[in-house]
């Protein structure tokens, strides 16, 4: 029987034939790979393997337990939809970089140590940023430089607390970790991937402005692997619990004040990670399972809400909310789907999200936390306003202008499947339930008073939307973030290196230049050492005493004032051998 | 057509509000947990409440489009 490899490596390995192929059988080839990493990882055996020697550590390229299986199974799951959604692109450079992407993002999943988990995060982050540069537009190029600093600020972070945990521990075993000063670092890390405030800024600046395929993977993978880190390492630290409670309601108010499609769809994957946060944060069984079941759920849910906003501005070129509206007549397909996938991120019953929200918010008030509890209530209202929001105003609103066309079939085709599993994960999720890290899970989200508590608050959050439409209405504009004050800080240090430092360079180079033609002129001669100064001396007595007794006439250039006799520059020759000789000898 | 879904969205709303008085909570830890109907409120006002801050955060945060540019 062959053995299974880490699914990683299916990935990485499978994106180098990408550009040896053309045409369908590419097609068919990258369905494939996908499809073989999933068999592979059912394949997997819990434990360790792939474990290597390297300067005295262990590195372990497959751990495998219920936790990082369930994530390695929607990882793989997304990967093979999302390529169905980007079957028609052409470029290779796309897939690949995407191919790069989902294969460290299992590599992390997947990782025993802390080395092997830095490498992949990193391959996570370059590779990713190709799928915003893509786009080809100033903006983007712009925003994935911005990414790219922020990712690499958190990789340095997470390396340091990796060195400091290797020196103390003599190990680099992914473990749970406390409160020490590698582990504060290497929380800094992990939660820069997660979105934590005020760290979030590189997401919703960069999503938006990747390309209509590259911002799938990109809302799936670089987050949730965040999450996974966390559950992995950190779970039950209530600062984890309040910091997912303030995401939730953060995103959602920063979404609901959004104009571009996707970044509201951005600022609500703050929000939602916020739930994914909060019950690992929570820490119990529920906690930690609904965490992970809505890992699992989001994953499915917003890369079908960046399929069909995708699919609206690859078929329209539009990407704003206030040039939107009436799609729903023209794209029916992805009007369904966009609908499906709200009603799952909001929470509504028989929809995936409803499990896991419910989950993760009767963790918190299982724990007794009822500040988390009411803002994680206040979060899913405003995420169901907000969602009927975006759906109204790009496929409701009246707009006589737009005129489109149904997405590509290979589009349609993967978000109705995307949209089937969000369903039949609501209908039915003890298949969810029965791959989570604790089994049995506890917990029965279809109760009456749960049902019509839930029903109660989306009627009655849209009842205010009908009243206040226009306060919610989008509008041209755009909203400072923290980011505001990365970039003036950014411009302050542009400002410092341009004008400060630039010239103190200057004058340090001028003054270098005058020394070194100094000290070369003086080497050629050193009897000027003494005689420059002598002359000099002289010049000024002369020219004074002239002064004084009112001679005018210029002294006429004598060319043998500075000639000495040639037995001089022999005298100093052999002082200076001398010299040597004597060092030579006593030395 | 728009007005009568409208008419149709209020029934159904008005008639959900007493729809809680028959459900008891299975599981109530908090004590808002006892009193029925209760995510009505949560909905009404915390939808309330967020417009509210979105309004207060737009009054200071809120730039042109191309502020940045």
């Amino acid at each position: 029987m062959i053995k299974a490899v880490p699914p990683a490596l299916i990935f990485i390995l499978g994106a180098m034939l990408i550009p040896l192929l053309k045409g369908k059988l590419k097609q068919a080839y990258i369905l494939l790979v996908p499809t073989v990493a999933f068999l592979d990882i059912i394949h997997l055996n819990q434990g360790t393997s792939w474990v290597y020697h390297f300067l005295g550590y262990e590195l372990i390229f497959c751990k495998v337990d219920r936790l990082s299986l369930v994530v390695g199974y929607i990882f793989v799951i997304i990967g093979f939809l999302a390529i169905l959604y980007c079957l028609h692109i052409k470029e290779d450079g796309q897939h690949i970089a995407a191919f790069l992407y989902v294969g460290s993002s299992l590599g992390v999943v997947f990782a025993g140590d802390y080395f092997s988990l830095f490498v992949f995060w990193e391959i996570m982050a370059v590779s990713s940023v190709f799928l915003v540069w893509y786009q080809k537009e100033k903006s983007a190029l712009d925003a994935g430089f911005r990414y790219l600093i922020m990712h690499i600020i958190g990789g340095c972070c997470l390396l340091a607390g990796i060195i400091i945990y290797a020196v103390n521990t003599g190990s680099l075993a992914v473990t749970y970790m406390g409160t020490g000063l590698a582990d504060t670092f290497i929380l800094i890390g992990f939660g820069l991937n997660a979105a934590f405030i005020p760290m979030h800024t590189w997401l919703p600046d960069a999503y938006p402005e990747g390309t209509v395929t590259g911002s799938v993977f990109m809302s799936v993978y670089t987050t949730k692997t965040g999450v996974y880190v966390l559950a992995r390492c950190f779970s039950g630290m209530p600062f984890l619990a309040y910091m997912g409670g303030i995401m939730t309601v953060y995103g959602v108010l920063f979404a609901l004040l959004q104009n571009d499609a996707r970044r509201l769809l951005s600022y609500h994957i703050v929000s939602q990670v916020g739930y994914m946060v909060a019950g690992v944060g929570v820490g119990t069984e529920l906690g930690v399972n609904g965490g992970i079941a809505h890992v699992f759920n989001h994953i499915l849910y917003k890369a079908l809400l960046f399929m069909c906003m995708g699919s609206v501005i690859y078929m329209t070129g539009k990407r704003k909310l206030t040039e939107l509206g009436g799609l729903a007549k023209y794209m029916p397909v992805t009007c369904l789907a966009c609908i499906i996938a709200s009603l799952s991120i909001a929470g509504a019953p028989g929809f995936n999200g409803y499990v896991s929200k419910g989950m993760v918010i009767t963790a918190a008030a299982e724990k007794h936390m009822p500040i988390l509890e009411l803002m994680m209530v206040l979060a899913a209202v405003g995420t169901f306003l907000s969602f009927v929001k975006l759906c109204y105003f790009t496929f409701f609103a009246p707009n006589e202008e737009i005129k489109a066309k149904e997405a590509p079939v290979n589009m349609q085709l993967a978000m109705l499947l995307t949209a089937f599993l969000c369903v039949f994960i609501g209908v039915y999720p003890k298949v969810l339930f029965h791959v989570l890290p604790y089994n049995p899970v506890l917990y029965h989200p279809y109760t009456p008073s749960h049902i019509v508590g839930t029903i109660q608050l989306f009627m009655l959050a849209g009842l205010v939307f009908i009243l206040a439409k226009d306060m919610v209405a989008p509008h041209r504009a755009s909203i400072l973030d923290f980011d505001y004050f990365y970039r003036m800080g950014g411009r302050c240090l542009v400002w410092v290196c341009v004008v400060p430092l630039s010239n103190f360079r200057f004058r340090l180079q001028v003054f270098s230049s005058r020394a070194v033609d100094l000290i070369v002129r003086l080497a050629k001669n050193p009897i000027m050492i003494l005689e420059i100064p002598a002359a000099y001396a002289y010049l000024r007595i002369t020219q004074g005493l002239r002064y004084v007794s009112g001679y005018s006439s210029a002294e006429s250039y004598d060319e043998n004032l500075y000639r000495r006799p040639i037995g001089v520059g022999v005298l100093v020759a052999i002082t200076l051998l001398f010299a040597l000789a004597l060092i030579y000898f006593i030395f | 057509m728009e007005e009568m879904l409208k008419k149709i969205f209020y029934i159904l709303t008005a008639l959900c509000i007493p729809a809680g008085f028959f459900i008891k909570h299975e599981h109530a830890i908090f004590f808002w947990h006892k009193i029925p109907s209760i995510e009505t409120v949560f909905g009404f006002f915390g939808a309330f409440l967020l417009i509210l801050g979105t309004r207060i955060l737009a009054s200071f945060a809120q730039r042109k489009e191309d502020f940045y540019d």
